[in-house]
């Protein structure tokens, strides 16, 4: 079947999508999009995080059909050009990145939290973030990169 | 494969009718395991997301709640945390945020897993599974009916499930969970409890501690009656306690990778000690609440 | 002078590309490419009766399918033992393929390659194997038993049996002769590295050039190199393994090749098309690799002062259905147990035993975690036996600074002798003894518990032996645009080395940061290398990237005074700022990157700047080799080691058993720190897993030799939501060992975490833990157990 939908502010056009693929692999395999990572491919891991319609989800549980006509936002659609989105950049200030793998999963689901809640808590952070598997980390850098960013943000709003 | 989306419930029913082989999705936070793990290949996927009615809750005139199968989780938690206290705070335990987001009560029940976190709440409240079949019409299920088995439940083949029907808190409620991990845990044991203080009575369900969700009807009625409806007084820890020891004489656990039967067994009367104890304090408080708003 | 970058906390310069999405991990190569999958075996012991493909015949997209018939010349023989030892005196090793019989569950079958991952996948489906069981060996008691065998001809299941002793004296005699005595049992479930990114492989045969390149997530490109050279009997110069960004390793990518790295390049070269195989979650645990799972008994002797006069340790490990890896991770523990103390006599034995379960290959910590755990377990039984303080009993058998350097008279998995090079033990317990707040906690105890609250403190100590050999190398080039290329063999997994050895290569050319491009894993650039594993990367190719440094900054020198003239000698000048100065006289300088357009004497020119090193512009260098190059290599004597103290505060619910990490303390000291907020995050990380393996994460099998919670939705990874803020000091005892003074930081962090958190529940409980990890319903039975225990004394 052939499935149109948004996705970083371009349409895209997939064919040829098999009807039980996820939209991670329609990303990954048929948009060019492999910022996207598959970890699990249960919903456990958060690696594969995207915004569908604003909304934080793992897109290895969204049936390739399902984003018929609707927006999705990647990784590769949080920096403005040559800007990184505060998140980024915190990311990196923070020391928040081992081997990258889980970190676009983490930066969409911090990048939401922030978006919904310019001052978390450190709990708060913590259940924000608590769909999302780090193995390398140990959290520690993430919740400074999180907290800054917030930080941030809050000073711009 | 062939990928079915509806756009109204009537086309959805007709086409659950027509094809037997398909499989209804929704949240996808089942069946895209399912799929993923090469578990299941569905003559066709029956795409619900496209019907607005699944996605909404309303109130009856009778003031009952009438929760849209599909209704994520997250909303279930921002919108109805006062109407539905109990099923809000299972809610909060279920999955990540990013599952929250996705998933409604919908999939819980149709995948009748016996983890499955709201399961203690919708029996412990009365709460109404509302199927429907583009045949038979609608049919109305309630909660303790609903579930037969490990992933069985009481759906002919031709059936969606619409709605899920709950009165509004009548009383204080509660919910506690029992991992081994404290986010995005499989239960090793859940349970829940409601007060409905007009009626003087005690709901209570069980979850993850035997193959389907149960009411522990001796400690629903015990609690009924030695509750000290008619005084403020504190509950006696000795109520609490017999109330907890009939919460997990009601349970069948096993021995599995998330703990043995007897930790489940100790476990679940722990809760049921703790999650009365915790209701009637929210209910002395907001009776003299009540009491004060009445004096002024 | 510049500052000094090493020791600098910079920022990591392969971050902006990670964040944007645009990192390359092997799945997001070879687009396009066939996929590879596997049909496994879904029983733990059987014969394989039968193959039946005929119902997968008919899935369009379907390329091939290969079972171990089909297979020629070596890569039907078994995998290789990478590392023989001689107490190995059975070693066995698997086929790429099942050769008749498979020996766990998640064993390669047959091999499927098709035009995508879901046909291929669904071609597996329809594939029909047929088994004969065996009866499975799963767990120690069975595999000790022997009463089953996993290998027919591998009696009582024993894959190795060592003795170690440290020349100080008969162990047995000096417990029988101590003023006391203790023996305790002990054991280690088991557990996995678990890597966010599985495994993968991509190959592409170029048949006009009869080239292979192969990409592969491992963590030693070279080595898999020259393992598909010799299995697919190519020359090694015909084959190109480059390693892309790799999501995680912590040990299990340290195994090579595994039966898909030969696989996959084979069916490449047969089919003629690139082809891919990418690991999924289910096959990562089945078919990869596990550790820790051991049992122990320990027997100590003892003075008044708790001081060990006798130490004997009887392990048996579970080395899973193969050992294509050896027996590293038992020697680790039998050698790493003493940590840092001493003992007086000390004897360690240990069997390494088969079970029809998923191999056993070391998980960051490499058995460390097991011996750590034995010790401090031994420590606080003395301490609860003589009535004395924990931390007292453990500085009464310190080694002390002045005793360096050490020797623990036993052999280390190098093969060297085990020498603690430096190190100061006294301090680091003093240090997180304050840090943990040790003296104040009888208040902390007494304060909780006037709430209804339960806490205890625990607290341990190790040593790591790091920065192994046999060595590592570098290629460092400084080009005409003034970018300096450092090359390493060595692989990269997230620990940064991008940025670590640029700093140590920007420090001896006198440039910035930003001027090194660090490439790795890729063996078109390098061709020599052992591997990232066992915490040495920084030690061994940091030092190499020095050396080779400062060959390159030697020959500038030399090329730059020629080119000043003027009596100018190469002993005059300094790399400084990009520039080739006088000391004397800063303005006298010249441009590095003019001076690598002069190191490459021209015959044409090809821009304004090249003109400077053609045969008629004057002041060329002589006698010297083209190119502002130089290769290094940097080759340990032997390990170096770091060492650490740790220290936590645990909560347990009287009622429920939920245990929860109140604080987490760790002291440090792993030598010369290179950039402080990558150690630090090398240390969190490590904490993150030990706290996994303490409270959450096992690998569980049935009594069939089914793994039964092979997902992440049953094997229980910490989230931020149960790693608690990791308090953190460092100090800096350099070894002197190597030239920059290092010691590597990689696997500290995981290695004492379940001794001190088992020490802490102990505290909290009063009662004694013997098994990690515990969950709150094993915390319920312990207790249980005690009050039934009570029960029957008082009846």
């Amino acid at each position: 079947m052939r499935v149109t939908f948004t996705v970083n502010g371009r349409s895209a056009e997939a064919d040829d999508v098999w009807e039980g693929e996820s939209l991670l692999y329609v990303l990954r395999e048929r948009v060019g999009l492999p910022g996207s990572k598959n970890a699990c491919e249960q919903g456990e891991c958060g690696s594969c995080t995207v915004y569908l319609d604003d909304v934080p989800v793992c897109s290895c549980l969204v049936a390739a059909g399902q984003v018929q006509d609707r927006q999705v936002r990647t990784v590769e659609g949080l920096a403005d050009g040559d800007r990184l989105d505060p998140v980024q950049a915190c990311f990196i200030k923070a020391g928040a990145v081992q081997c990258g793998f889980c970190t676009p999963g983490l930066l969409v689901q911090a990048h939401d939290l922030i978006e919904r809640n310019p001052e978390p808590s450190d709990p708060e952070i913590r259940e924000a973030l608590a769909g999302n598997l780090c193995r390398c980390t140990g959290y520690e850098k993430i919740l400074d990169a999180v907290r800054e960013a917030a930080a941030i943000k809050a000073g711009i709003a | 494969m062939d990928f079915l989306r509806p756009a109204t419930w009537a086309e959805a029913l007709t086409a659950r009718a027509e094809r037997p082989d398909a499989v209804p999705i929704a949240g996808g936070t089942d069946v895209m395991v399912e799929l993923n793990f090469d578990r299941r290949r569905p003559g066709a996927l029956l795409d619900l997301n496209r019907i607005p009615a699944l996605r909404q809750w309303t109130r009856d005139p009778d003031g009952t709640i009438r929760l849209g199968a599909s209704v994520p989780y997250a909303r279930i938690i921002d919108e109805l945390r006062t109407d539905l206290p109990g099923l809000a705070m299972a809610s909060r335990t279920v999955g990540s945020p990013q599952i929250r987001n996705r998933g409604g009560v919908g999939g819980n029940l149709g995948a009748a897993s016996p983890a499955g976190d709201t399961h203690p709440v919708l029996v412990a409240t009365d709460a109404v599974i509302e199927v429907e079949s583009a045949e038979r019409g609608v049919r109305a299920i309630p909660a303790t009916e609903f579930y037969l088995g490990v992933k069985r439940n009481a759906m002919a083949a031709d059936e969606l499930i619409k709605a899920v029907l709950l009165a509004p808190a009548k009383g204080p409620q509660q919910f506690s969970k029992i991992g081994t991990r404290n986010a995005m845990v499989i239960a090793v044991c859940s349970f829940a409890v409601a007060l409905d203080v007009a009626a003087r009575k005690v709901g209570a369900g069980i979850g993850s501690a035997a193959p389907t969700p149960r009411r522990p009807f001796e400690a629903e009625l015990f609690a009924a009656d030695a509750l000290p409806w008619d005084s403020r007084a504190d509950l006696d820890p000795r109520i609490a306690t017999r109330f907890g020891e009939l919460v997990a004489a009601a349970a069948a656990p096993i021995d599995d990778v998330r703990g043995t039967a007897a930790y489940r067994r100790h476990a679940l009367s722990v809760m049921g000690r703790r999650t009365l104890t915790w209701a009637w304090r929210e209910h002395q408080s907001s009776q003299s609440c009540q009491s004060s708003k009445e004096l002024t | 002078m510049n500052d000094k970058l090493v020791g600098q906390p910079l920022v990591r310069k392969e971050d902006p590309r990670l964040l944007r999405g645009d990192g390359r991990y092997l799945d997001d190569l070879g687009r396009g490419a066939l996929a590879a999958a596997f049909v496994r075996s879904p029983v733990a012991h059987a014969r394989i009766t039968g193959i039946d493909v005929d119902e997968a015949l008919d899935v369009e997209g379907l390329v091939a399918i290969y079972t171990h018939e089909d297979l020629p010349g070596r890569i039907a023989e078994p995998l290789p033992l990478l590392i023989p030892h001689p107490d190995l005196t059975h070693p066995r090793t698997p086929y790429c393929l099942a050769n008749g019989e498979v020996n766990h569950v998640g064993e390669a079958v047959v091999m499927v390659v098709a035009t995508d991952r879901y046909l291929a996948e669904d071609v597996a489906e329809r594939i029909r194997v047929t088994y004969e069981d065996l009866p499975p060996v799963v767990g120690i008691d069975q595999a000790r038993a022997g009463e089953r065998l996993v290998h027919e001809d591998a009696p009582g299941n024993v894959a190795a049996r060592s003795v170690q002793t440290n020349g100080k004296g008969e162990a047995h005699e000096a417990i029988a002769s101590a003023p006391h005595r203790l023996a305790l049992d002990l054991h280690i479930e088991r557990s996995a590295s678990m890597p966010m990114e599985g495994k993968g492989v991509l190959a592409h045969w170029d048949a006009d050039d009869r080239t292979l390149r192969v990409h592969s997530s491992t963590q030693t490109s070279t080595s898999v190199r020259l393992a598909v050279a010799a299995k697919l009997e190519l020359p090694p110069d015909r084959v190109e393994v480059i390693t892309p960004d790799v999501g995680g390793g912590f040990g299990v990518k340290i195994v090579h090749p595994w039966p898909e790295e030969i696989l996959v390049p084979w069916a490449a070269m047969t089919l003629g098309r690139d082809v891919k195989w990418v690991e999924d979650r289910r096959e990562h645990f089945t078919s990869s690799a596990h550790e820790r799972a051991q049992q122990q008994h320990v027997e100590v002797g003892f003075d008044e002062a708790g001081r060990l006069l006798g130490l004997s340790v009887e392990i048996w490990h579970d080395n899973g259905a193969y050992v294509p890896y050896g027996i590293i991770v038992p020697i680790v523990t039998s050698t790493q147990l003493l940590g840092p103390y001493k003992v007086g006599a000390y004897r360690v034995e240990f069997t390494s035993l088969y079970t029809n379960t998923v191999i056993v290959t070391p998980y960051r910590g490499a058995g460390r975690p097991q011996g750590v755990f034995a010790m401090e377990r031994t420590m606080d039984a003395i301490a609860e036996y003589l009535g004395m303080d924990r931390l007292a009993v453990r500085e009464a058998n310190l080694i002390q600074p002045e005793e360096m350097p050490y020797d623990q008279g036993l052999v280390f998995q190098d093969g060297r002798p085990l020498i603690y090079d430096s190190g100061d033990y006294p301090t680091m317990l003093r240090m997180i003894r304050d840090l943990v707040g040790w003296d104040g906690f009888e208040a902390e105890r007494a304060a909780a518990a006037a709430e209804g609250r339960r806490i205890g403190i625990g607290i341990g100590a190790y040593v790591e032996g790091t920065g192994m050999g046999p060595y590592e190398g570098a290629h460092v080039k400084v080009e005409t645009t003034g970018e300096v290329v450092v090359s390493t063999g060595l692989t990269t997994q997230g620990q940064g080395h991008y940025t670590s050895l640029a700093q140590i290569a920007a420090d001896v050319l006198g440039v910035g940061v930003g001027d090194v491009t660090v490439i790795t894993g890729d063996t078109r650039r390098f061709k020599y290398a052992v591997g990232t594993f066992a915490s040495r990367a920084i030690v061994t190719s940091g030092n190499a990237v020095a050396i080779a440094a400062a060959k390159v900054a030697e020959k500038a020198k030399r090329i730059a005074a020629a080119a000043l003239g003027d009596g100018v000698a190469p002993e005059d000048l300094e790399l400084v700022d990009g520039r080739v100065r006088r000391r004397a006289d800063p303005a006298t300088a010249i441009d590095l990157r003019t001076v690598a357009v002069l190191s490459n004497p021209l015959r044409y020119a090809f821009d304004e700047e090249t003109k400077a090193a053609t045969q008629f512009a004057a002041a060329t260098a002589t006698g010297e080799e083209p190119g502002l190059e130089a290769t290094g290599y940097y080759m340990p004597e032997r390990s170096t080691y770091a060492a650490g103290a740790h220290g936590v505060v645990v909560e347990t619910d009287p009622e429920t058993a939920d245990i929860r990490i109140l604080r987490y303390c760790v002291v440090h000291d792993c030598g010369v720190v290179v950039n402080p907020r990558i150690v630090e995050g090398q240390v969190h990380g490590g904490v993150a897993q030990g706290i996994g393996g303490a409270l959450y994460e096992r690998i569980v099998y049935d009594d069939a030799g089914q793994l039964v919670n092979a997902s992440y939705m049953d094997f229980l990874i910490p989230f931020a939501t149960e790693v608690p803020h990791i308090q953190t000091a460092h100090m800096v005892t350099a070894s002197g060992l190597n030239p920059l003074g290092l010691k590597g930081a990689g696997e500290a962090g995981v290695i004492p975490t379940s001794a001190v958190v088992a020490s802490a529940i102990e505290d909290a409980e009063g009662l004694a833990v013997r098994r990690m990890p515990i969950s709150p319903s094993e915390l319920y039975e312990l207790r249980k157990a005690r009050q039934a225990r009570k029960e029957q004394v008082s009846a």
